[in-house]
């Protein structure tokens, strides 16, 4: 009798019965896996199928993925049409669990669908066209907003940890409102008049709205196809009309291309900028991808 | 044509290199010294008033622009007011308000008013206790 009492109790306080204790949570977001993690805390057990070394508007769910969503209570998609395959990755999978749509909880910015993204025929917009800017995370006003959405669907899950996550969240939205602070001090360090991004890929609007810079994405830069002479040299014209200082590429595939721009217009190269979500590194982080981005560009433009 | 093959070919060298050395000229990538980046001119330093107001004297204050220090007092007073000159763009300026209010003391507020240089006035108001950094963008 002594020995089945332990075994129940062993078997109770055993890792595996406690993480099945925890909320499943299933992201497809970099930053919105830290969300979950930040939030929850050790109440949840996230799981990230979007990793920072992917790309998320290449990302494609493998079979071990359907699995896990499967046995999830809570789904966390970017939304604003950045994961087309959601949808039916939840019908596919019968998951009874939540799927949390957070970018379509708040205002969009457009963007010309023109950045070498392959949204595929099922997106029903056509090269050129105006779309959702799906990256919302670029904005820390939307980050705040996130976080408070997955807070509140938490707290529907588990109502006994409602204390716990709105404790955990407002934690991490003080590190947010710091980050704000930090951000907006870095980038006062730049004349309004030169804040003029000119990047390879259409990701960074929030960004620019929140922080009065002006964006020049160049589409082709970063593509494998070369751009026309045309193009580039109305890339240069931009570049010499409008004083910018910097270009950013986020991959720099088209060397030549590059390297005549340079050389016409003297811009320097920044160093990458994180686009589509977290990094490796000290980029792992929201707060790190952040300020990676705000110290290469304001020591590219400054 | 007579003469010795290697004047000949010596001869053909010449010629070569004669004819050549325009043509590489003409065809060589140059490394170009750099044009300047921006053709746009300069923003034109400007006089602006600022005139500052807080609810409780401060034990210090100090505006910044563009990393420099624009104006600190030493024994601030609860209402001064300054004329500097500074580049005022179209889209305007951010200026870093940091003040160091009394220790204990209630929350407090410090009003910035700033005329730029077409005359026209732009308020904006800085809470805080302890210690209170903000950046303020006018207009």
């Amino acid at each position: 009798m002594k020995i089945f009492a332990f075994s129940l109790v062993a078997l109770l306080l055993s890792p595996s019965a406690q993480a099945a204790d925890k909320i499943r949570v299933s992201s497809f977001s970099t930053v919105l896996t830290e969300i979950a993690q930040q939030v929850g805390g050790d109440r949840v057990e996230v799981t990230g199928h979007v990793r920072p070394d992917m790309d998320p508007h290449e990302f494609e769910p493998k079979p071990s993925d359907l699995k896990t969503v499967g046995d999830a209570q809570l789904i966390l998609v970017s939304a604003k049409h950045l994961e087309g395959y959601v949808g039916k990755l939840k019908q596919a999978t019968g998951t009874k669990g939540t799927l949390l749509e957070v970018g379509d909880k708040f205002p969009s910015l457009k963007m010309k669908d023109d950045h070498g993204h392959d949204h595929g025929p099922k997106d029903g917009h056509k090269h050129g066209d105006l779309v959702e800017d799906p990256h919302w995370w670029h904005s820390i006003a939307n980050t705040q907003k996130a976080v408070k959405i997955v807070r509140d669907e938490l707290a529907k899950i588990s109502p006994a940890d409602q204390k716990t996550f709105a404790a955990n969240a407002a934690a991490y939205a003080g590190k947010l409102d710091a980050l704000q602070k930090w951000v907006k001090t870095e980038i006062a360090k730049l004349p309004r008049d030169q804040r003029k991004l000119v990047t390879s890929h259409d990701a960074f609007q929030y960004f620019a709205k929140e922080n009065g810079f002006t964006i020049y994405a160049i589409e082709g830069l970063s593509s494998a196809d070369q751009p026309s002479s045309k193009k580039v040299a109305e890339i240069i014209a931009i570049i010499k009309s409008q004083g910018v200082k910097a270009i950013f590429p986020e991959s720099i595939q088209n060397p030549k291309v590059l390297k005549e721009i340079t050389r016409e217009t003297a811009a320097k190269v920044g160093r990458e900028l994180y686009a589509d979500g977290l990094g490796e590194g000290a980029a792992g982080t929201y707060e790190g991808m952040y300020k990676s981005n705000v110290n290469a560009i304001v020591s590219a433009l400054k | 044509m007579r003469g010795s093959p290697l004047i000949r070919a010596l001869l053909a060298f010449i010629v070569i290199a004669m004819l050549g050395w325009p043509l590489w000229r003409l065809t060589s990538s140059t490394e170009a010294v750099a044009t300047p980046v921006s053709s746009v001119p300069a923003t034109e330093a400007k006089a602006i008033g600022l005139q500052l107001t807080f609810t409780a004297v401060p034990k210090s204050f100090v505006i910044r622009h563009l990393e420099k220090d624009l104006w600190s007092e030493p024994t601030p007073q609860a209402e001064m007011e300054r004329e500097v000159t500074i580049p005022f763009p179209e889209k305007g300026v951010d200026l870093i308000v940091k003040i160091e209010w009394p220790e204990g003391a209630a929350l407090a507020a410090a009003r910035v008013r700033l005329t730029d240089p077409a005359g026209d006035t732009h308020e904006k108001s800085v809470w805080g206790q302890g210690t209170t950094e903000e950046v303020l963008t006018f207009p």
